[in-house]
């Protein structure tokens, strides 16, 4: 549903992703590891519209190229991010920041249905509807960048590692939510520093070095893989 | 004067700066646009009802009609054809700000002179509804009683569109979060646009105001500029019943100083209220939030 074919972002003359391709097919869920600098995000940003990529490369979903497309076309396209940070309106409340994740126009025809869907998801949500999105803890923000990515009624939903700074606990519910949203059929394209629970999640893998592609495989494969262990797991060879 | 009469002569003059103030800080706040020709909108709107009041006798409540959607019109140009460019170009937000302050104060310049040239510098005015009406043993011109009529529903329909329509709820966001907003789906170079106009449009709902119980000069939009500024400053940059609370606030000190004190320390009286709360609570009186 998704392919990039050498796809290279520069910031000056810094190249953060040098050539990469990567998939993902229908419904599928698929991580990308790498240590900080390897480029994940802005491999998400470019795919979202929020960096440009060089004009050598493609990126295309479901058969057209969404290249170079601003950020609320790619959105309009069937692809919400969910960004390093959460990305969420911290001054409005919860109610609003649901209220425009359903502002695309694709998002309008099934926006009961979503939000049903969202707070069934995650029911403080419902608890918290007015309260304002900045004065909530992490954990619960980061439902609200996530209900808010939801409401757009995405095709591929992409997170910019949404564990970051959560507690181990909260960290456990977000993937049970992961997978709850991956069993409605979204396609899932994960950034995540927390190797063990994406790749417990996922389909497949891929692992990112300093903005290239270094290796690929399935979920099983990648959790035997030695180099994997070593990088990430903190097992000792 | 009474203190009956200067007060509501006070809130009159307070809802007008509220209402225009509105319009500045959807343009700063939204479309990020530092404006320094935006009380030259106010001006331009006042001498087209001017016209149209006294060459083609339309009541200015007609003019409305025709002027506030000739400003978000003009607006929306001026935008589309000028500022855009710079927001296209600008590195970051300082660099944005720095590049419209220098624009719009040429623009300011262009809009005076044309003014001039087309009705000269002296003080204009006309007559609309001059009766007297009596509220509570003090007689105020109806004009008056109009006027801030008109600037409160314009800014209480404003305030309501902005907080409980989800159109509105966008702009605000566009102003809280730019690139966030862009990840809802929000086209937010348009929605800036809009806002820009928008802005100019409540520009203009203000000069016809202005115009029914005031005089006016070709080169008077200067000084509404830096009332608007003021009153943006001390609500809290985007917050838009901060902008009411402090327009009305404005209004009735600037009164009740030029009645009771000595009308050449109006001014003084706004700068030194100014810094008061610029010293006090930089973030303004009611802070920058999004409601
Ligand atoms: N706006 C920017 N300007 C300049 N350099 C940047 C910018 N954004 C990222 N970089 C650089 O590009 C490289 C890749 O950054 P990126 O944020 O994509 O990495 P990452 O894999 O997401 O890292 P982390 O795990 O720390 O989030 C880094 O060397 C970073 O310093
Ligand atoms: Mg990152």
């Amino acid at each position: 549903m998704l392919s990039l074919d050498e796809i290279s972002v520069r910031y000056g003359k810094h190249l953060a992703l040098d050539r990469v391709r990567l998939s993902v097919r229908e419904g599928e869920t698929v991580v990308i590891l790498g240590a900080n600098g390897a480029g994940k995000s802005s491999l998400l940003k470019a795919v979202a519209g929020l960096v440009r990529a060089d004009p050598g490369g493609a990126v295309t979903f479901r058969g057209t190229s969404v290249s170079g497309l601003p950020a609320h076309r790619v959105l309009e396209a069937g692809m919400a991010l969910v960004p390093e940070g959460r990305g969420i309106f911290a001054d409005l409340t919860v109610e609003e920041n649901l209220l425009l994740g359903a502002y695309a126009r694709r998002a309008r025809h099934g926006e009961g249905k979503m939000r049903e869907l969202v707070l069934d998801l995650f029911p403080k949500l419902a608890e918290r509807r007015r309260q304002i999105v900045g004065t909530m803890s992490g954990g619960e923000q980061q439902m609200v960048a996530i209900g808010r990515a939801l409401m757009s009624a995405p095709d591929l939903l992409m997170l910019d590692e949404p564990s970051l700074g959560l507690a181990p606990v909260v960290v456990g519910e977000l993937f049970e939510a992961l997978a709850r949203v991956r069993r409605t059929g979204v396609a899932i394209l994960l950034v995540e520093q927390n190797v063990k629970a994406s790749l417990a999640l996922a389909d497949r893998g891929y692992l990112m070095e300093v903005g290239r592609i270094v290796g690929e495989g399935s979920a099983a494969e990648l959790r035997g893989d030695p180099a994997v262990q070593r990088a990430f797991l903190g097992l000792a060879s | 004067m009474t203190l009956t009469t200067a007060l509501i002569a006070g809130l009159v003059l307070g809802g007008t700066y509220a209402l225009v103030a509105m319009g500045l800080t959807l343009q700063y706040g939204i479309a990020r646009i530092m404006n320094l020709a935006y009380g030259d909108t106010i001006i331009t709107a006042a001498f087209a009802a001017f016209i149209l009041q006294g060459g083609l006798a339309v009541n200015p409540l007609l003019g409305l009609a025709l002027v506030v959607p000739g400003g978000f019109l003009l607006s929306y140009l001026i935008y589309r054809l000028i500022l855009s460019h710079l927001v296209a170009r600008a590195s970051d937000r300082g660099a944005l700000e720095v590049d419209s302050i220098l624009t719009t104060f040429g623009l300011l310049f262009v809009i005076q002179g044309v003014l001039l040239v087309l009705f000269g510098g002296n003080y204009t005015s006309y007559s609309f509804l001059n009766v007297a009406v009596d509220i509570m043993g003090a007689k105020v011109a109806a004009n008056r009683l109009l006027a801030l009529a008109l600037a409160l529903s314009i800014g209480l329909t404003l305030y309501l569109l902005l907080t409980r329509t989800r159109w509105g709820t966008a702009l605000r966001a566009v102003a809280v979060a730019p690139q966030s907003a862009a990840l809802v789906g929000i086209d937010v170079n348009r929605a800036a646009a809009f806002a820009f106009a928008l802005g100019g449009g409540l520009a203009a709902a203000g000069g016809v105001v202005i115009s029914m119980y005031q005089t006016f000069t070709a080169t008077a939009g200067v000084v509404f500029t830096m009332k608007a500024l003021i009153v943006v400053i001390m609500g809290g940059v985007g917050n838009l019943l901060g902008a009411l609370c402090a327009g009305l606030l404005l209004g009735v000190v600037e009164t009740l100083v030029s009645t009771y004190v000595d009308p050449g320390l109006t001014l003084a009286a706004t700068y030194a209220i100014f810094l008061v709360v610029l010293l006090w609570r930089p973030q303004g009186l009611f802070g920058r939030v999004a409601r």
